[in-house]
């Protein structure tokens, strides 16, 4: 059993994860490496996340349908995948937005009672 | 290419071009190439793990976690032994039964006929108010054929039986005489040899057969130069022309086919009278889109013209039509399918012992749920993998109970006769075990569904703080398991009133007194049907010849010929005139059943001589004729006077013909010809020798076995005649046990299924108040702590038990008084709602549930109340 409860720790912080792509790609298309790069920069690296792990929740959240992948050259002419959000997507990130939200809210409460 | 394929393929190629663009960044940076590559899979991460959980996100997740499950399932069970081999064992058993019954049903009711399309055939008869159905006439079948509209083809199957000759044995066989469109409208083909052709249905036509597949097996070794050789029916040749098929069926045993041309070259006058219903039913098939109810209508409507129109031979006479399924099934659906139902509550309460012993099994395991669940598991994961688990159970379960009926076919073969069956065999076939596989998992739901969602529910956080306790349940479980156990108790209940209803049946049944003694008679049947028989001395001649010599073997007491012989399928029925009573309406004459009977008839079976006296030597062609009259007869039709001396003729009085009347010399008691559970009839008797038949059957009485004497009688007939057939050799004592084979057969099993039904509900009683026991022991431990005498424990224990049963009981007899009416067809000489039968099961039922319960009441008194205490 315990494979699989390691397995369901690492969706919860996955989760986070895929908001956090989400929300990068609310910006625009984006390939892997400019994905974790920003993410990065944008929390001012406190979030120092492996990134191999954007892989996986890549690939999660295509399946969902939540955004899609084309082919297109990068900066410097090389090849490379764009990942984008989809409407169904951006949906989601709102939601999710709302209840990320609503959860620090709370935490904050507690933690700093006015 | 699907999407899964495509995002994986590129995968190492993403990565690798990631971590290029990160150790270029980091040259940017200022690192040397080396530390660049280095610091750049050091931020990616274990680049295998990465692949792996990627390639996870597209993986059949479902199908994995199913393995797991199963694994998972396997192990548990492994585990705990006992709870494993109690449920499997309890599982096959009903699962067992269920096999058992249906691979029966199947055969009966449900295995299609090997007819094209035989939804669509319809069988018809003629049918009268006074007798039911009889057979058709062969005038009315032509006028039944060329007018309906209704039925787009009609044959008529006119049923003829011979002796076969020429073989180490001689034996009588079955056949029918078909319309030659007979096969191609049921959808047969001959295996062998061709078909019959439509000019063989007039009269002239040549003796042809078609031999059915065992008799061909059997005769001819399944040598196809059969076909063109002769058999020698009756002392006539008869060309091969063909076999059938191996899975032709047809609802009685038949061995050969003839064209119905034969039957009319052979019977001028049967075929020509309107009146002459011989033994010949009409197989239609039904025009397309024509329904069941608009062919009854249409042919309703010609039987009543013809009635108008041929008022002498069909007044009051009507058509009867059925499904060709139901002249297969003939009386069996309603046993096969209370039998049906009494499987199905046999497995529900298996199913709820099985579910009873998770849900206890469960408790120990709440800690288990509640930490999978903190950690994240859904309630949605946790059902899934509760059931994943009683799936293997059931499994389990299906393919001992599968084993355990094959085990049990041989011994339902015994109870089941080849009559019951009428043709079809009883065996697993894909059918039945598709049937197992829906049972399998139907019961996995019903026994797994409720303990599953029970123990996802847990309070996380008390199960948690609440120690190394393994009390578990608490309220909730502890009524859901006495519900479970309630249902046991009622259900059992309904089998065990249905199966007390059967057994008294089947006693009172047995009770009836059949007018005859049937003990140390053997009975046999003989058909004269050669050319020298044609004349009525060499029919006499032989009879006379047969009594001679059997009454002269060792051991014979008496010996009779007679052409009725009760509880057989032969009959023989005439109307009669009474002698000074008032002339009746044609349809209103007295049609009592005529037996034609050599002198100690009445003697051989033991039927009582009321008044007057039976038959003699002397009664023969040159006497008066001389006539016997059952009582109901005398009762009717002379309720006031002697009727010794009174005269009666066969069939109505006519102008043209002189009437010929029987002088009654005597009164027999009425004999149960119908089958025991049928209403005794109106009967006359006339003497052999004045009323001679060529088909007659011979009954010995015997000082000692019957049977014994079966090949002494047959070496006698055959020294007389060494061709002629003997058949049908049975003891009146078995023709008695097999008129009962149905019922017998049902309460049989209705018996063993409830009696099953009463152990599992035992075992679930007991499982629950010894479970109660020990969850409570500490509680008593402070009763007797206190002061409360064992006494007292015992009966607090018992008590409990017993208001389980008694509820169960309650609610057990208030459905069973309403589902014991669907057995009323099936019950003689007690009420569906009969009073002792309902308070004798309850009263059963409540000392099982004492039983059960006395094993936990003993243990709750010995618990001693220091360590009941002290284990706190």
């Amino acid at each position: 059993m315990s494979t699989k409860e390691q397995r369901e720790r690492i969706e919860l912080l996955q989760g986070t994860l895929d908001l956090l792509v989400l929300r990068t790609l609310l910006l625009g298309p984006a390939h892997g490496h400019a994905i974790a790069k920003a993410i990065e920069f944008n929390s001012e690296d406190v979030l120092q996340v492996e990134q191999g792990s954007l892989y996986p929740a890549l690939h999660r959240l295509i399946k969902r349908g939540w955004i899609s992948v084309e082919e297109g050259t990068s900066e410097n002419n090389r090849r490379a995948k764009f990942y984008k959000l989809t409407p169904k997507g951006r949906r989601q990130l709102a939601l999710e937005t709302r209840k990320w939200d609503k959860l620090a809210g709370a935490i904050a409460r507690i933690l700093r009672p006015a | 290419m699907s999407q899964r394929k495509r995002m994986l393929e590129d995968l190492d190629a993403d990565i690798r071009d990631h971590i290029e663009r990160e150790t270029q960044d980091n040259i940017e940076r200022g690192m040397s190439p080396e530390e660049a590559r280095y610091a750049a899979h050091r931020k990616f991460g274990n680049v295998t793990h990465v692949k792996e959980e990627t390639r996870l996100v597209w993986s059949f997740v479902w199908l994995e976690q199913l393995i797991e499950d199963i694994r998972f399932g396997l192990r548990l069970l492994r585990k705990n032994p006992g709870f494993t081999v109690v449920a499997m064992l309890t599982l096959a058993l009903g699962i067992g039964a269920n096999t058992a019954v249906f691979s029966l049903l199947y055969a009966v009711l449900l295995q299609p006929l090997p007819y094209k399309d035989p939804s669509s055939l319809i069988v018809l008869n003629e049918t009268t108010p006074k007798v039911g159905t009889v057979s058709v006439s062969y005038p009315n079948f032509l006028d039944w054929r060329s007018q309906t509209r209704s039925f787009s083809q009609m044959a008529a199957v006119h049923g003829m039986d011979f002796n076969l000759a020429g073989v180490a044995q001689p034996e009588s066989i079955s056949g029918d005489a078909v319309s030659p469109n007979f096969l191609p409208m049921m959808g047969v083909r001959p295996l062998l040899g061709r078909d019959f052709d439509s000019s063989e249905e007039k009269a002239g036509t040549p003796p042809v057969v078609l031999l059915s597949y065992s008799l061909w097996q059997s005769h001819f070794g399944g040598d196809p130069k059969a076909v063109g050789r002769i058999i020698t029916l009756d002392g006539r040749g008869f060309t091969v022309v063909g076999v059938l098929p191996p899975n032709y069926r047809a609802p009685d045993k038949t061995d050969v086919l003839l064209p119905l041309g034969v039957w009319v070259t052979d019977n001028p006058e049967g075929a020509a009278v309107r009146g002459d219903r011989g033994d010949m039913v009409v197989i239609g098939r039904l025009a397309p889109r024509v329904a069941f109810a608009r062919a009854r209508a249409e042919m309703e409507g010609i039987a009543a013209r013809l009635a108008k129109e041929f008022p002498a031979s069909n007044d009051q006479f009507g058509v009867a039509l059925q499904p060709i399924r139901d002249a297969f099934v003939g009386d069996m659906k309603t046993p096969i399918l209370v039998l049906f139902g009494a499987v199905l509550f046999v497995l529900l309460i298996a199913c709820a012992n099985v579910a009873n012993l998770f849900l206890v099994r469960g408790a120990g395991r709440t800690k288990e749920v509640a930490l999978r669940m903190a950690l994240g598991a859904s309630t949605g994961r946790i059902i899934c993998q509760m059931l994943t688990e009683s799936f293997v159970l059931s499994l389990f379960g299906g393919v001992l109970g599968v084993a355990l009926a094959v085990a049990g076919n041989r011994g339902l073969s015994h109870l089941i006769s080849a009559d019951m069956l009428s043709g079809s065999t009883l065996n697993l076939n894909g059918a039945v075990l598709l049937f197992v596989a829906g049972v399998v998992v139907l019961a996995a739901f019903i026994f797994g569904l409720t303990p599953a969602i029970h123990s996802a529910k847990p309070d996380v956080q008390s199960e948690l703080k609440e120690g190394g306790r393994t009390t578990g349940g608490g309220a909730a479980q502890n009524r859901l398991r006495g519900a479970l156990a309630i249902a046991e108790i009622s259900l059992a209940l309904i089998l065990l009133v249905a199966a007390g209803l059967m057994m008294k049946s089947l006693y009172r049944l047995l009770e009836v007194d059949p007018g005859f003694r049937p003990d140390r008679v053997l009975k046999m049947g003989m058909e004269l049907r050669t050319q020298q028989y044609s004349k009525d001395p060499a029919v006499l001649n032989f009879w006379q010849q047969v009594l001679d010599r059997v009454r002269t073997l060792p051991g014979v007491e008496s010996a009779a010929v007679a052409t009725v012989i009760p509880l057989t399928d032969n009959h023989s029925r005439s109307d009669v005139t009474i002698e000074g009573m008032p002339a009746s309406a044609p349809g209103d004459y007295p049609h009592p059943d005529v037996h034609s009977v050599s002198p100690e008839y009445v003697e051989t079976l033991g039927i009582t001589l009321l008044r007057g006296r039976s038959f003699t030597e002397q009664d023969n062609e040159n006497a008066p004729l001389a006539g016997m009259i059952n009582a109901m007869v005398a009762r009717r039709f002379f309720p006031n006077v002697d009727p010794i001396g009174r005269r009666f003729m066969f069939g109505h009085p006519s102008a043209t013909k002189p009437s010929k009347w029987y002088t009654i010399v005597g009164v027999v008691g009425d004999t149960k010809l119908y089958g025991l559970a049928n209403p005794a009839r109106l009967e006359v008797y006339v003497p052999y020798r004045q009323s001679p038949r060529n088909g007659m059957g011979l009954l010995v009485k015997s000082a000692a076995d019957p049977a014994a004497l079966t090949s002494a009688i047959r070496d006698a007939v055959h020294a007389i005649d060494k061709d002629q057939p003997v058949f049908a050799v049975v003891t009146m004592k078995q023709l008695v046990s097999d008129s009962v084979a149905t019922r017998r057969m049902t309460l049989v099993l209705l018996g063993l299924f409830s009696g099953l039904a009463l152990l599992l509900g035992a075992i679930g009683i007991y499982g629950v108040i010894s479970y109660s026991v020990a969850q409570r022991t500490h509680e008593i431990g402070i009763r007797m702590a206190l002061g409360a005498p064992r006494g007292e424990v015992f009966r607090l224990v018992l008590g409990q038990g017993l208001k389980l049963a008694g509820v169960g009981i309650a609610i057990g007899i208030v459905a069973a008084f309403g589902l014991a009416r669907l057995l009323s067809s099936l019950l003689y000489g007690v009420s569906a709602t009969d009073f002792e039968t309902f308070a004798g099961v309850a009263i059963l039922l409540v000392l099982v549930a004492l039983l059960a319960c006395y094993v936990p009441a003993r243990r709750a008194m010995r618990v001693d109340p220091i360590v009941a205490l002290r284990y706190e």
